[in-house]
């Protein structure tokens, strides 16, 4: 029996403390509808597929590879990034160019984002500036594991 | 004996010997980049300078020889700051393309920028310009910028093979390394430029882009080439999480051991054909167990209770003549034990035979004219390769045994295979998916040398041990463990089988038996 009432106590207070957090916050809410300025505003929230928010300058957000200024990849193939990537997403095959102030380039570059944990360490490793991780892209999810598989095309033309 | 004091420690070491060496005795390390143990000290890098007590300026260690009583300080001030100096102007006109150079990771320069040095470049000026990708021949690249000058290469080809094929053309600044007059190098030990070269000058195509070294796990082998036996490491990739590596083993290198570094020209280097004859621990491996009635897929348990039978159909017909085993030297000692074991001891049968490699070109440095790995060995477990001709194997035989080990002499086999296919049942062992395979009743896949732990027996009677490096793929396993579940299986001598689960219980078994083994 007691039992029984312990649990409703907690019900109650559930309720109570939901029910403090939403006057609260309207209060709040109605106070600066009206132009009175307050301590502290009430919680935030938007409206998200519809409504977003501006993504912070060194948000890391999806790769993208940069080129030369003849479109060729910036990337030596170095491997340094897939080196360091602690969660081994990156897979890099390097080939001979024919121009001696290149010398290697990347045949295949592939990063598996269903695997990545954007630590951002294959910007920082990468000595040629060639990955960045400042597309401002966040939405990238899929229905299919293969279409996270982005390969060295579709790193090349991400937009920005 | 002389004794001398290494930063103050005092050691003992024979007369003669260059400070460098000493040093390394006391388990101090000098720096040095021109310098290698297997040719004269040349002092052309200047990384080695020591200073020592009474003498008046820094003194090269690779090219001094200790007094008795001399005091030596590697790691005084003077000492520093010259090695700084010596690799600022080292690094003056390198090119520091580490992010596209095969050799970073275990380039001695960059090594030694990070212990010795880490000044920040006062070089204003840009670096000079020079060739990039001079082809040198065999495969092999040059890149002048890169190129320290230590002349190893150059003192190489003087030396060990005595070709001659690169120079140091052009003086002072403009010294570059360069072949005579399009003349490319073409001998067999060409590939060991690459390994000697300090930086990464030299380089080859096999090995150029392909990977970086250090996603290389180093297995240490024995190199089945030929039966010199040169000890070797296996370079392979371990492999990623996620993505398929196009290969498993990238290069082979030397391994030198305290036991080679005895005798000077043969120690340090292996022959290119061992060097780039490794894509057969690769390429058209056989996986899985083939039985040819009935259905593929089989579990090596039943494969072995099906060779098993099929002796043992022999043994109650008592007709173990009948019995033929085409061995070969492609074996280890362990299992060509085995195979004398089983088939030669407990089945009485005496039709073993090997057939007979073809006799190739040897050079005078290590590559031998005997191009199996374990001759020597098949000898001293007592059998005689010649006594047992061809036709003597067919004569009469039902049951046929045929171990084929090796990746190479395929017409050897191809020879003997319209005879094979008259044999009523014929059971293969080998590690590779050939054409042939579809016409044995029963294949089981085996391990190549890298894949399997043993010995073999080298050409100067040199029993040497060696462990797996990979793993063998599917269904693979090496011949020793088919062997002794075989012989398990047979129940002969059930005993003696039982207790063997390794190779090295194998070998305390020869140890026993045979007196060139128990040495």
């Amino acid at each position: 029996m007691f039992r029984l009432f312990g649990y409703f106590i907690e019900i109650i207070r559930g309720i109570l403390i939901t029910a403090r957090h939403f006057i609260v916050n309207m209060v709040f809410h109605i106070l600066n509808l009206f132009g009175i300025k307050t301590k502290r505003k009430g919680a935030f929230t938007i409206q998200y597929p519809e409504q977003k928010t501006e993504i912070a300058e060194r948000h890391r957000s999806l790769h993208r590879l940069m080129k030369r200024e003849d479109g060729k990849p910036r990337c030596v193939a170095c491997m340094l990034c897939e080196t360091v990537c602690p969660s081994e997403c990156i897979y890099i095959e390097a080939t001979e160019d024919p121009d001696p102030e290149i010398q290697k380039y990347p045949s295949t570059f592939i990063i598996d984002l269903s695997r990545c944990c954007f630590c951002g360490f294959c910007v920082e490793a990468c000595p040629e500036d060639a990955i960045r991780m400042d597309t401002g892209e966040v939405e990238f999810a899929q229905y299919n594991r293969k279409d996270m598989v982005l390969d060295l095309e579709s790193l090349l033309n991400e937009p920005k | 004996m002389v004794e001398i004091f290494i930063n103050d420690r005092s050691i003992k070491v024979p007369e003669g010997i260059t400070v460098l060496k000493a040093a390394e005795r006391a388990g101090i390390h000098i720096p040095h980049i021109c310098y290698h143990e297997a040719f004269a000290p040349e002092g052309s890098c200047r990384m080695c300078l020591v200073e020592i007590e009474g003498h008046l300026c820094l003194e090269l260690a690779c090219a001094t020889q200790v007094k008795e009583g001399m005091k030596v300080f590697t790691e005084t001030e003077n000492v520093r700051q010259a090695r700084q100096g010596v690799l600022e102007f080292l690094l003056a006109e390198h090119p520091m393309d580490c992010p596209i150079c095969d050799k970073a990771g275990e380039c001695t320069l960059q090594d030694y920028y990070e212990q010795y040095g880490l000044f920040e470049s006062t070089f204003m000026e840009q670096k000079e310009r020079k060739d990039k990708n001079v082809p040198l021949g065999k495969g092999l690249i040059l890149d002048r910028e890169r190129c320290v000058l230590c002349t190893r290469c150059v003192r190489f080809l003087r030396d060990i093979t005595q070709t001659e094929e690169l120079g140091v053309f052009e003086r002072g600044v403009y010294s570059e390394i360069g072949i005579f007059d399009q003349r490319l190098i073409d001998n067999n030990y060409a590939g060991n430029l690459t390994e000697l070269c300090p930086v990464g000058a030299i380089t080859d195509k096999d090995f150029r882009f392909k990977t970086r070294n250090w996603f290389l796990e180093k297995g240490a082998s024995i190199c089945p080439l030929c039966s010199r036996g040169c000890n070797i490491f296996i370079e392979h990739h371990p492999g990623f999480a996620r993505f398929d590596v196009p290969k498993r083993v990238y290069r082979i290198t030397s391994r030198v051991t305290s036991r080679e570094k005895d005798q000077k020209e043969k120690g340090y280097w292996i022959c290119d054909i061992g060097r780039y004859g490794y894509s057969y621990m690769d390429q058209d491996r056989a996986e899985k167990i083939v039985l040819k009635q009935g259905d593929s897929a089989l579990d090596p348990k039943k494969a072995v209770t099906y060779a098993a039978d099929q002796v043992k159909k022999l043994i109650y017909k008592n007709k173990l003549n009948r019995l033929g085993v085409i061995s070969n030297t492609w074996l280890t000692n362990e299992e060509l034990f085995l195979v004398k074991k089983i088939f030669t001891e407990n089945l009485e049968s005496q039709k073993v035979f090997f057939p007979t490699t073809a006799q190739r070109e040897a050079d005078d440095l290590l590559l031998t004219s005997d191009r199996t790995p374990n001759k020597k060995g098949a000898q001293e477990i007592g059998f005689s390769l010649e006594a047992i001709s061809e036709g003597q194997v067919f004569d009469g035989t039902e049951l046929l045994f045929v171990f084929w080990a090796s990746p190479f002499d395929l017409d050897q086999l191809t020879g003997l295979m319209s005879k094979i296919k008259e044999v009523q049942t014929k059971i293969l062992f080998t590690p590779f998916e050939r054409e042939w395979n579809k016409d044995f009743d029963l294949v089981i896949p085996t391990a190549v040398p890298a894949e399997k732990a043993g010995s073999f027996t080298n050409e100067d009677e040199r029993i040497q041990h060696f462990g797996p490096v990979l793993y063998s793929p599917g269904q693979a396993r090496a011949e020793w463990e088919w062997l002794v579940s075989l012989g398990k299986e047979i129940k002969v001598d059930f005993k003696s089988y039982a207790r063997l689960s390794s190779p090295f219980d194998v070998f305390q078994m020869m140890k026993k038996k045979i007196k060139f083994f128990g040495k």
